[in-house]
């Protein structure tokens, strides 16, 4: 006798019978409801990807017209005021952000297996790379407009931008209000301040002083990152200690 | 399955909401009773995991209330909930569904079944603001089971229903608690009286009473209230 037959008679002695009454004993459970005690669940991003259809309409809009205005301000204006107007585009993240308290989603919200920190988390996101993205592309449009390297005009758009979020963000944490009116102060005061340096220290304006915007750009990252990070660690007792 | 929640405290400012509470859930329908103010509301945020206690521990199996895991298997109706403004019934429940972690076939079974379960079917599309206080509190109720929860906590969730509502939403409690760990608190006594199979008595944060539903004899309102009038 050879391996190959020596293998299928194995084969052959070794053969499971099929079960009896595997069918029957597969829908009992179903029946009873033990086969699938939760149904499947989503991934992160698909979690996030259907947040997108959930942020608001107005935020997209708002988003759009101050895109629109600041390239249309650039293409009359080449002083460096322009770039001012970009702190105006975190109203809508960080109003974003009071949207659950403000219509009372928050407690159901926070029971959810995506809890109110996720889903936070990805509308800040989900806001937070759409205008930034909105952004470059304005960038590359203005950019031949001023006498500035692509890089600079980047980080003169930025800058403002990352700062009305990082103080918006600190505020929301402090003071956490529904209707947002705070962030939209604290937005508009850190443009009227990004309006104002040209005027008072233009001299920042120069190429000597790329280096500085560059590591304050960097740290508003990091402060930024760190402050969102304390802000939803501490989206808790407070809310609900009425 | 058991909830178990173990000297709890949860203490605002100066006022002591829910005092060193201790008790174990299971599967069945616990009834809380408690006149406005005696913390119940408090203490199903605790169950819920949206609270931390100041001291104490709430578990499930060996698990914290404030993982993943737990509030998978976790339906809440809160008093008092919201919707976002553009959103229709059947808008609220999908968004819900996402948020629990449903795929969109499972959502758009589960939405439909509860739709109909509830009573909302003819107005499911229209829009929630538009909604009678109690056709949004059954819009809460489907809302609740849409991930097929293992417990179930309900804060006043006959608030706003009428009488046929409610006898309609006793039914569903007495079915649900056969398979699950149902909580629901109430300051109306007549809501517990067919379908709890345990009562908890709350009054000023601490757990006065809790026992079998039959211990409290066939005048529920009396024995609740003795029960209220006692002295610790």
């Amino acid at each position: 006798m050879d391996n190959g037959s020596i293998i299928e008679h194995l084969k052959e002695i070794c053969r499971t019978p099929e079960p009896e009454e595997k069918k029957a004993f597969f829908q009992g459970l179903e029946e009873r409801g033990l086969t699938s005690r939760r149904p499947e669940v989503i991934n992160y991003g698909d979690f996030l990807l259907r947040q997108f259809f959930y942020v608001g309409k107005w935020i997209w809009l708002l988003a759009a017209i101050l895109l629109l205005c600041i390239a249309g301000i650039c293409y009359g204006n080449t002083g460096n005021y322009p770039f001012a107007l970009t702190s105006l585009l975190a109203v809508g993240i960080l109003v974003e952000t009071g949207r659950s308290f403000r219509w009372k989603m928050a407690e159901l919200e926070y029971t959810a297996r995506f809890s109110l920190r996720s889903v936070m988390l990805a509308r800040m996101f989900l806001v937070g790379v759409v205008e930034t993205a909105g952004l470059m592309v304005v960038i590359l449009v203005v950019r031949p407009w001023f006498s500035y390297s692509l890089i600079r005009v980047f980080l003169y758009m930025m800058v403002p931008y990352l700062s009305a979020s990082l103080s918006g963000s600190v505020y929301e944490r402090k003071n956490r209000s529904d209707n947002g009116w705070g962030s939209i102060i604290i937005c508009f005061l850190s443009s009227g301040f990004f309006a104002a340096v040209p005027y008072c220290l233009s001299t920042l304006y120069e190429e000597r002083f790329t280096v500085i915007w560059t590591v304050v750009f960097i740290l508003l990252i990091l402060s930024l990152v760190v402050s969102v990070h304390r802000w939803i660690c501490e989206l808790e007792e407070p809310v609900w200690n009425l | 399955m058991e909830l178990i929640a173990d000297r709890i405290t949860k203490q605002y400012k100066n006022k002591i909401a829910v005092d060193r509470m201790s008790f174990t859930l299971t599967k069945g329908v616990t009834g809380l009773l408690g006149a406005n103010g005696a913390g119940k509301t408090t203490l199903m945020r605790l169950l819920c995991g949206i609270l931390n206690p100041d001291s104490g521990t709430v578990s499930c199996d060996g698990m914290g209330v404030g993982t993943e895991e737990y509030r998978d298997i976790l339906g809440y109706l809160p008093q008092d909930f919201g919707y976002y403004p553009e959103f229709s019934g059947k808008d609220f429940l999908f968004y819900m569904s996402a948020v629990k972690g449903l795929t969109k076939k499972d959502a758009d079974r589960k939405t439909k079944e509860l739709i109909e379960l509830v009573g909302l079917g003819d107005s499911a599309g229209k829009k929630v603001r538009t909604y009678s206080g109690g056709m949004r509190q059954r819009l809460g109720i489907a809302q609740a089971l849409l991930n097929d929860p293992q417990i179930l906590i309900m804060d006043e969730p006959t608030a706003g229903l009428d009488p046929q509502e409610r006898i309609r939403f006793r039914k569903l409690i007495s079915g649900l608690g056969r398979e699950k760990i149902v909580l629901l608190s109430t300051h109306i006594v007549s809501d517990l009286e067919h379908i709890a199979d345990r009562l908890m008595i709350m009054k000023d944060g601490q757990l006065l009473w809790q026992g079998s539903r039959s211990a409290g004899g066939e005048d529920l309102e009396a024995f609740y209230i003795s029960k209220i009038g006692e002295k610790r």
